[in-house]
């Protein structure tokens, strides 16, 4: 109930307001959007494996945000911006892959 | 491999794991706080709408201005078209004028013989007369870059005629001049600064037959003959009775001036 309504607020938070990125903010929201999705997956995961903690699954999104943004602005810095991107894709693209495979076996026991 | 190993058997965080333990150990279940947990949900579900917003946003603004400079270059272009008819219209009419002036007196009339003369080697007047016609055209299954025609192609072909013994030369009815460049910008081949598409058209006006009989023998034709075998280019050139050239837009020079000294000619 909480969830659908905090991804109804999201939503319609974002479609209302339509915030634009700062130009210079730009090249991080893809990583950011991954490192949001890679919590959210594993929130769902753990959340069907019993375990949830809502203390680990702010920090995990926040810190996952502020890290890839973090990492990439570095490479940015030291001219390998776009391969820590892809880099960073690729990492947290297999764990939501792993993390949806898992919630798979859990909701359909296949 | 060893990351990446882990990368697929720790996929869930394992802090998960590790308050899990902790849980057990004190033999507590506290509630979830379900408002961080549901604005951390909003944030990231945020998040992921701005960027479908931006990119959405972004996209039809890039197709919109490469569509309004599409409709640009062809609104100019238009408007060159334009201008370089009414500039051809008032040339001919200055011309006539000029040459009814001059034909008054027979100084005059030899003047206006030269000139005209003049202006048909130049390139500013329409001519006609048989000459060759030449067609190159890109291969017809054109994805790679081999498999199209260069301006190199081009300007071999041209400069191949001139040898032959054309006197006046037009690709696709751009008339060529002293002055007149054939190149390549990205996609398109520029001469005189407009744009070409293939298939292109060189007429010459000349010796028929000697044009046929040297431009087949040159090693341009040799060369574009090769092309067309392995690159699948269209090369062919035929023998016209009545061909028409246009006319070139004037051809104004703004640094050379005539030497002080016309009379010697050759190094001195």
């Amino acid at each position: 109930m909480i969830v659908l309504l905090a991804v109804a607020v999201g939503v319609s938070l974002g479609l209302v307001l339509q915030p634009t990125v700062p130009l210079d903010l730009q090249p991080y929201l893809p990583i950011a959007v991954v490192a949001a999705l890679d919590a959210l997956f594993g929130g769902v995961r753990a959340w069907l494996e019993h375990i949830f903690d809502d203390r680990v699954f702010v920090v995990s999104f926040v810190a996952n945000v502020l890290v890839a943004s973090l990492i990439v602005y570095v490479g940015d810095k030291l001219g390998v911006g776009g391969q820590l991107s892809t880099s960073i894709v690729v990492v947290l693209g297999i764990r939501i892959f792993s993390n949806a495979a898992a919630i798979r076996r859990r909701v359909f026991r296949a | 491999m060893s990351l990446l190993i882990d990368l697929s058997t720790d996929a869930l965080d394992p802090g998960y794991a590790a308050a899990a333990a902790r849980k057990r150990a004190a033999g507590v279940e506290p509630r979830p706080r379900w408002s961080l947990v549901g604005a951390t949900i909003a944030a990231a579900v945020l998040l992921i709408v701005i960027a479908a917003v931006q990119t959405r946003a972004s996209a039809p603004a890039a197709a919109k201005s490469r569509s309004a400079l599409i409709a640009a270059v062809n609104r100019q272009t238009a408007t060159v078209d334009q201008l370089e008819r009414s500039l051809a219209a008032l040339s001919a009419k200055q011309a006539t004028l000029r040459d009814a002036t001059l034909v008054s007196t027979s100084a005059g009339a030899a003047l206006a013989r030269r000139i005209a003369a003049e202006e048909l080697a130049l390139g500013t007047l329409p001519v006609i007369g048989p000459g060759l016609r030449v067609s190159v055209a890109d291969a017809s299954t054109s994805t790679g870059g081999r498999s199209r025609v260069l301006d190199r192609d081009l300007q071999d072909v041209v400069n191949a005629l001139w040898t032959a013994g054309a006197e006046a030369i037009a690709v696709n009815g751009e008339r060529l001049t002293s002055q007149s460049a054939i190149r390549q910008a990205g996609d398109a081949i520029l001469v005189d600064f407009r744009p070409l598409v293939s298939p292109y058209v060189i007429t010459a006006i000349g010796p028929a037959v000697d044009l046929e009989t040297r431009f087949g023998a040159s090693r341009t034709a040799a060369r574009m003959r090769g092309f067309a075998q392995l690159y699948g280019l269209r090369f062919g050139y035929s023998r016209a009775s009545r061909l028409s050239l246009p006319a070139a837009a004037d051809v104004t020079l703004h640094f050379a001036r005539p030497a002080p000294a016309p009379l010697s000619r050759g190094p001195s």
